[in-house]
């Protein structure tokens, strides 16, 4: 599978990708203002014929004091169910990590995962590294707590 | 100069004068309840100040009053028409309602009395940007760096009209002239980074590669530019421009950066003269071996192994594909056969790829009984390996052995949901829908956690028919507090579910909800060009200037997507059908609904009405102060079921409307081109018709449905009452005998064309169809079609199932002969048996399963 940068024409199949995968859905705004505000931080897996299969889109978090570092966050990240097994999810993640440091001096990322979601939950924590920071009660839009992780980035800073 | 009168209108006494300035800063700071008490006051001694009754009637468009609003905002700019606050504010009002070239209209009287408004201007710049008007852009945009030439994104703002004008060069002349006047830029500037790089896409588009180079060399170094892939990126790219050796370097270290990108290994060879996409027998071997060694150097990356099987080939294909193979099979990578499948193009790889993994097979088979023996394989590759077959044979139409697969393999292990979604498919491509549906749910019900098997679920069960039991479990993943699934796939833009049940819809004869479907998927296209007003701003105060430009060039492709394509031409066939039998406009709602289905339909509304109603109700409850915006709510939904669309008198030209894009964005789609005839022929639009026409034939000289319409155009010519005025009739009949020989009758020119293509049934098909449109008696038409049955003649299921629909519509009293033969030819077909056969099919997984795995689902939804 190829693995690249996200551009605009992919926002499309990003939002199809995620609506055929996830709970968390949003409108294609959303995926706009992503890729118009951290062009540099969404990256697409796609197969031979272009289609997408799987994305990360991320951002950078807007609402920090003066003090806080500087973090990313991943707002969604999913790879189609019959691609998976290659390691997309990882190389998608570490494709964002890196340019979050480089770009925007990000010392950690974080993330959001659904209490219940034990298989998200094992590939963030076992597979790339997150450890859970805290429980976010009622997170989610129909009551549900989140896990919020984190990933530190000190290591990619140049 | 404005009228006097108005003038003297206009001023207030200083009390009032007072208010009204005071009126503006409750408006800006929306603080709209005392700004309405506000301008009473002034309208108790003034009540024809027009300034005045436009910002109430803002305020109280704000408030959620839109029409009295409006009302009020008329009147205001009738008493005063050379005021800018008037025109101003219905500008604002006009843009809320997204009526983009109204409000620019309003916005330039607004300007005409006040030229030099920075807000007027700004918003006019967007307004002119959304309605591509470039030439206005780059005017105003002058102005306003005129006006405030200290403020960055003003600069910004005419380099990046200039480039949408198609001006480059002068938008380079722009940039760096902003750049030779910046000072004190703070480091890691992400904006000022974002600058840099737009100047140096500018440098390159013009040709001027070396100083691209330069530029971002320089400011790469002194970290002014932050982006490290785009750095590289350009870097490498310019440095193959100008074949500077240490390209190589670049595009290696874009490789060990993200080693699974495929264009940077292209890069890389290209640099060295190999062209991936087309390599030559002197090539070959050189490209084999970059990639062998990048391999080497990476062993995890997919790409060059993967990139090496495209190129290479005979033995050292085979020596390649085998370890490639192995591994996926032993490591169960579920897409390895769609992987490798573009590959089948050569017959050749198709061959060896079908040994290896067959023989591969055989030694599974043979080593799995004896667990204990100690060369044994992985029981679990095994699978894998039926699995990969079954797609193989599956793909290569071998439909019995890829089953005979699955089976085993679903012996072997019952749980794995991948083997039952691919029998789905089998089934389905074998003409089974419903017993595809069933083997989805089967998958379905192995992970009720997984939303993915659910869609695809959904997807089946909206293919075999079960529209509401395919929503029903779509219910499990969409938002609880939607008023239903449909409302909230709809929401979240899903074109999958919007066409899947649009077309399920028309399958079953409603054309009413078909259309309403079709007409949200034309919604949500509108909703994404109107998504790019809000960034005209955004994106130049943010300076993402790169990304901007693409969004332009994306939102002016938009409906080139092949969802939006389908829902136009299925809309468009829908009206020429109504058109041509009015009749199906007040029979087709109900059709095809059993009692029980009408019953739940009426439920359903009447439970949807409710919830538009509550939510009507709350949203009055809580705020007669708040403010609404500019953007008016979503409309009340008042034609649930589509008899609306349905018995809409302007279908035709709804769907001229729908397919008008399609001329310049699917030019190359034959299908596209014929619906465009069918609704331009019944609009009398003769031009465009022929047009189509010839577009059509373009492409596609002998294509079945242009033969149809060949043959359509030429009757409906040649028995209109009188030809088309002139000048149009000359060049219609001048076009018409380019298109269809003259001297052919319409029989013998649909004889021959049946001769040409005797044995392909779509033509055969079109023959019949035209043989209709002459006309000859019915039996004469039935023989054609039946013809598609004849043993050299190897029809589709698709084709064959259009067939029997053709019969059905000449009510042909042969249509369930026809059906008879179909469904002894197909073998695992279902769709061609009686609908009493049809309803005893099972369609869903057995009530066991689901059972075995409650717990799962209650954990879900817990």
């Amino acid at each position: 599978m190829n693995i690249r940068p996200a551009r605009v024409e992919d926002l499309a199949g990003m939002q199809a990708c995620n609506l055929q995968n996830l709970p968390e859905n949003y409108t294609m705004k959303y995926y706009m203002y992503h890729a118009l505000t951290w062009p540099q931080l969404s990256f697409v897996a796609e197969d031979n014929k272009g289609r997408i299969v799987g994305y990360i889109l991320a951002k950078m978090e807007e609402d920090t004091e003066s003090e806080e570092e500087a973090h990313g966050h991943v707002t969604s990240i999913s790879v189609l169910r019959s691609y998976r097994r290659l390691g997309l999810a990882k190389r998608l993640m570490v494709q964002s990590q890196e340019a979050m440091a480089t770009v925007f001096r990000a010392s950690y990322v974080s993330l959001h995962v659904r209490k219940s979601n034990r298989a998200a939950l094992a590939l963030y924590r076992d597979t790339l590294g997150f450890t859970v920071k805290d429980i976010e009660k009622k997170y989610y839009a129909d009551g549900e707590d989140a896990y919020a992780m984190r990933l530190s980035l000190k290591d990619l800073a140049r | 100069m404005p009228p006097a009168t108005a003038l003297s209108k206009r001023a207030l006494p200083s009390k009032e004068a007072t208010l009204f300035k005071e009126l503006l800063n409750l408006y800006e700071t929306r603080q709209l309840k005392k700004g309405s008490k506000t301008a009473d006051q002034i309208l108790k001694k003034f009540p024809e100040h027009g300034e005045t009754l436009c910002m109430k009637g803002l305020i109280q468009t704000h408030l959620g009053k839109r029409e009295e609003g409006l009302e009020l905002v008329k009147k205001g700019i009738r008493l005063d028409l050379t005021s800018h606050i008037c025109w101003h504010v219905f500008g604002l009002i006009q843009k809320g309602e997204k009526n983009y070239e109204e409000a620019l209209k309003s916005y330039t009287q607004a300007l005409r009395f006040d030229k030099e408004n920075l807000n007027i201007l700004r918003d006019a710049a967007h307004l002119q940007t959304q309605l591509r008007i470039y030439d206005g852009l780059v005017e105003t945009r002058h102005t306003l760096l005129r006006l405030r030439p200290a403020l960055r994104q003003n600069w910004i703002g005419l380099a990046i009209a200039y480039h949408l004008n198609g001006n480059i060069a002068e938008a380079l002349k722009v940039v760096e002239q902003y750049e030779a006047i910046l000072k004190n830029v703070p480091d890691y500037d992400v904006e000022h980074s974002e600058v840099l790089l737009y100047h140096i896409r500018l440098l390159e588009d013009l040709g001027q590669i070396n100083e691209a180079l330069t530029l971002l060399d320089v400011n790469a170094k002194s970290r002014a530019i932050l982006d490290r892939i785009a750095i590289m990126e350009f870097r490498a790219r310019l440095m193959s421009k100008l074949h500077l050796d240490d390209a190589e370097h670049t595009w290696q270290a874009l490789i060990e950066q993200n080693p699974d990108c495929h264009d940077y290994y292209k890069g890389f060879l290209l640099n060295r003269g190999i062209d991936l996409d087309a390599v030559t027998d002197e090539t070959r071997s050189q490209a084999l071996q970059c990639l062998r060694d990048f391999s080497a150097q990476m062993p995890k990356a997919g790409a060059p192994l993967r990139l090496a099987l495209n190129i290479a080939q005979g033995e050292q294909f085979k020596e390649l594909v085998e370890p490639y193979l192995l591994a996926g099979l032993e490591k169960g990578v579920p897409s390895l056969f769609a992987d490798v499948k573009a590959l089948y193009r050569d017959e050749h790889k198709r061959r060896i790829i079908e040994d290896i993994v067959e023989s591969y097979r055989e030694k599974c088979a043979a080593v799995t009984p004896v667990p204990a023996d100690p060369i044994s394989v992985d029981p679990t590759a095994y699978l894998w390996t039926l699995y990969f077959l079954a797609q193989h044979h599956s793909s290569l139409s071998r439909h019995t052995r890829s089953l005979e697969l699955i089976d085993i393999a679903v012996t072997h292990t019952p749980t794995l949901p991948e083997l039952y979604m691919f029998k789905g498919r089998v089934l389905k491509r074998c003409g089974d829908p419903y017993g595809a549906a069933r083997c989805m749910d089967e998958a379905r019900v192995l992970d009720l956690q997984d939303r993915f098997l659910n869609t695809k679920c959904a997807k089946y069960r909206l293919r075999a028919g079960y529209i509401d039991q395919a929503v029903e479990i779509l219910g499990l993943f969409t938002k609880k507090d939607a008023s239903s699934p449909s409302a909230d796939l709809e929401d979240m833009q899903s074109l999958l579910y919007l066409t899947e049940d649009a077309d399920g819809q028309l399958r079953r004869g409603n054309l009413g909800l078909a259309l309403k479907r079709y007409t949200a998927v034309q919604k949500v296209f509108d909703e994404l060009e109107d998504d790019q007003f809000d960034f005209h701003g955004y994106s130049l105060r943010k300076f993402t200037l790169n990304v901007y430009l693409d969004l332009i060039t994306w939102e002016d492709q938009l409906r080139s997507h092949p969802v939006y394509i389908h829902a136009a031409i299925s809309v468009s066939q829908i009206y020429v059908r109504l058109h041509d039998d009015p009749s199906l406009g007040t029979s087709s709602v109900t059709a095809g609904l059993t009692d029980a289905e009408k019953k739940a339909k009426k439920k359903a509304k009447k439970a949807a009405q409710k919830v538009q109603e509550d939510s009507k109700k709350g949203a009055t409850a809580t705020s007669a102060n708040e403010d609404k915006g500019l953007e008016p709510g979503p409309a009340k939904d008042d034609d649930l079921d589509g008899t609306k669309l349905l018995q809409a008198q302007d279908g035709l030209e709804k769907a001229a409307k729908m397919l008008a894009p399609l001329s310049t964005l699917a030019k190359d789609n034959v299908d596209a081109w014929i619906a465009t005839y069918d609704v331009a022929v019944r609009r009398k639009k003769y031009l465009q018709a022929v047009k189509a026409l010839n577009s059509a034939k373009a492409l596609s000289p002998e294509h079945p449905e242009l033969h149809v319409r060949l043959a359509h155009f030429q009757k409906t010519m040649s028995s209109a009452p009188q030809p088309p005025p002139e000048p149009v009739g000359s060049v219609v009949s001048n076009a018409l005998a380019r298109l269809l020989p003259v001297e052919l009758s319409l029989e013998l020119f649909n004889a021959q064309y049946l001769q040409r293509h005797s044995i392909d049934a779509a033509s055969i098909l079109a023959a019949a169809k035209v043989s209709r449109i002459l006309p000859v008696p019915r039996e004469e038409i039935e023989s054609t079609v039946f013809g598609i049955l004849n043993p050299d003649v190897r029809p589709d299921i698709k084709t064959a199932s259009q067939a029997v629909a053709f019969l059905q519509e000449i009510r042909s009293p042969r249509t369930d002969e026809f059906k008879v033969a179909c469904d002894a030819r197909f073998e695992l077909s279902t769709i061609f048996k009686s609908p009493s056969e049809i309803a005893a099919l099972p369609w869903k997984a057995a009530e066991v399963d689901v059972a075995a795995d409650t717990q799962g689902k209650t954990e879900m939804l817990g």
